[in-house]
């Protein structure tokens, strides 16, 4: 009992330090009559400059969220209250911190509160949307294209002719591997834990450090064309350019192997950085791809003020996990080989 | 035991299944459900490196025999932000480990839990909680 006071008292502590985004939210869209916010004009919010003149978006931020990038089935609103939302993060922080029950898989994990990994002990803001996803207006991703369904099964029937998940390393995920997480993405989605970056503005770039896998995006802002065709990399060519109040920065020549939500390597991504006051980023992406999708999509995340600094997140420093994964996975085939043959000399 | 409690109304658990807690890797691959063990072990060392950290106790067995055990623990960068640092548990200290051993059957573990010998889990709630207070009593 003690453990789950701690827990929400937590909870609402960072509740209490973001009333902005929550009133300020639903006040703007019940004026507007309008709740779609992608490449809606910033707001009367003066945004401080740069020395060089930029609109200074610099500083620590965070993207953690417990909203889906989907909005889920059977929800067929846009926004919850805030009644709703609270109630469902106080349920989400609860169930996060509580402890699972022994002997289901969801068991076989350490405490999230206790190893600082339960999101309501951090900075969050809060989001009434019931996705991510703003368009399509179902808050889902679009029907693939017949491309993009040919080639979904191309890659699994790929995936199948290397073998398992842990038949190689080579087949685990880019995450346990330490190349590419969703915090790093593009686009930068949070997860569930180091969710914080860091931006920094000089004449002529953005550089956005990436707490998870300690990456950073250093942005061209100067009008440079983007690399050559052949030339593909897993974050992509990315350039940026100032509309308005509005950091955009623009990728492409990203790599067959990254496939974001199934996306191909022509996938264009346009991400959009708005400052809406001096606790909040509004960061809005729109993904292009018509070779997996029948139409573009687009998404929106409150990126909330958080304090700094951020530590080294060396991801191959000890990644002893893999190895046991791998371990693990021969360690069951010896069983399993073991026990079919006991079984054959039964016989 | 403290149970999940079942979650019911507002759609709450349509929300959470759809917002899985995207691990570092799958926990259930790298550990295994039919072992789970609970024992009294000293911290020996205590590695802080990504993306997880790794306790080390050793574990005396019934026999006096002293086995060395790696406990798999929440990543630095979530540790430090909640204030806990490297010199926030002594070696030396003993606690009650709970949790799942490695599939692979080598004295490697994921701690479920880690108690201290007074009752209390480690870091629960962050700095309140933690066996030692900072240099300036904060």
């Amino acid at each position: 009992m003690n453990h789950r006071l701690l827990v929400l008292g937590g909870f609402f502590a960072v509740l209490a330090t973001v009333p902005w985004l929550s009133t300020r939210t639903v006040l703007g869209q019940a004026r507007s009559g309008s709740v779609k916010t992608g490449g809606a004009p910033a707001t009367a919010y003066a945004v401080p400059r740069t020395p060089d003149g930029q609109p200074d978006l610099q500083g620590f931020w965070t993207n953690a969220t417990y909203t889906p990038l989907e909005r889920p089935k059977g929800v067929t609103k846009e926004l919850y209250t805030r009644e709703e939302v609270l109630e469902l993060m106080k349920r989400a922080a609860t169930e996060e911190a509580e402890q699972t029950v022994p002997g289901t898989v969801a068991d076989v994990h350490y405490d999230f509160s206790q190893f600082g990994l339960d999101r309501s002990q951090g900075v969050m803001a809060l989001n009434l949307r019931t996705s991510l996803i703003v368009d399509p207006p179902d808050g889902r991703l679009p029907p693939l294209s017949a491309e993009g369904q040919r080639r979904a099964a191309e890659r699994a029937a790929a995936r199948k002719s290397r073998g398992g998940p842990h038949d190689a390393v080579q087949n685990e995920p880019l995450g346990a591997r330490c190349i590419l997480m969703d915090r790093n993405g593009p686009p930068m989605l949070g997860g569930a834990y180091n969710n914080t970056y860091q931006i920094m503005q000089v004449p002529g770039y953005v550089m956005i450090l990436a707490e998870m896998l300690h990456d950073v995006r250093i942005i061209p802002l100067d009008g440079r064309p983007h690399l050559p065709e052949n030339v593909r990399q897993w974050t992509g060519s990315y350039r940026g350019h100032w509309e308005g109040q509005t950091l955009v920065v623009e990728t492409r020549n990203l790599t067959d192997k990254f496939a974001f939500q199934g996306a191909s390597e022509k996938m264009r991504l346009t991400e959009r950085f708005t400052r809406v006051d001096a606790e909040t980023i509004r960061y809005q992406f729109t993904v292009d791809d018509p070779a997996t999708w029948t139409r573009p999509w687009s998404a929106e995340v409150p990126w909330r003020k958080d304090s700094g600094p951020i530590f080294e997140h060396a991801c191959h420093e000890g990644n002893y996990g893999l190895y046991n994964t791998l371990a693990g996975a021969r360690a069951e085939e010896k069983r399993a080989a073991e026990d079919a043959a006991k079984k054959k000399s039964r016989q | 035991m403290r149970m999940r409690r079942v979650v019911a109304g507002l759609g709450a658990g349509v929300l959470l299944a759809a917002a899985p807690l995207t691990a570092h890797h799958a926990f259930s691959s790298e550990f295994d459900i039919n072992k789970p063990f609970k024992f009294r072990g000293v911290l020996t060392k205590w590695e802080m490196i990504n993306p997880h950290s790794w306790f080390h106790f050793d574990v005396k067995g019934d026999d006096g025999s002293v086995a060395e055990w790696m406990i798999e623990g929440g990543s630095p960068n979530s540790l430090i932000k909640q204030g806990v640092t490297k010199h926030t548990l002594a070696v030396g200290t003993e606690m009650l480990i709970e949790g799942y051993q490695a599939k692979d059957g080598t004295n490697k573990g994921v701690g479920r839990n880690l108690v201290l010998a007074d009752g209390r889990r480690l870091f629960l709630g962050g700095e309140s909680n933690l066996p030692e207070k900072k240099p300036d009593g904060k």
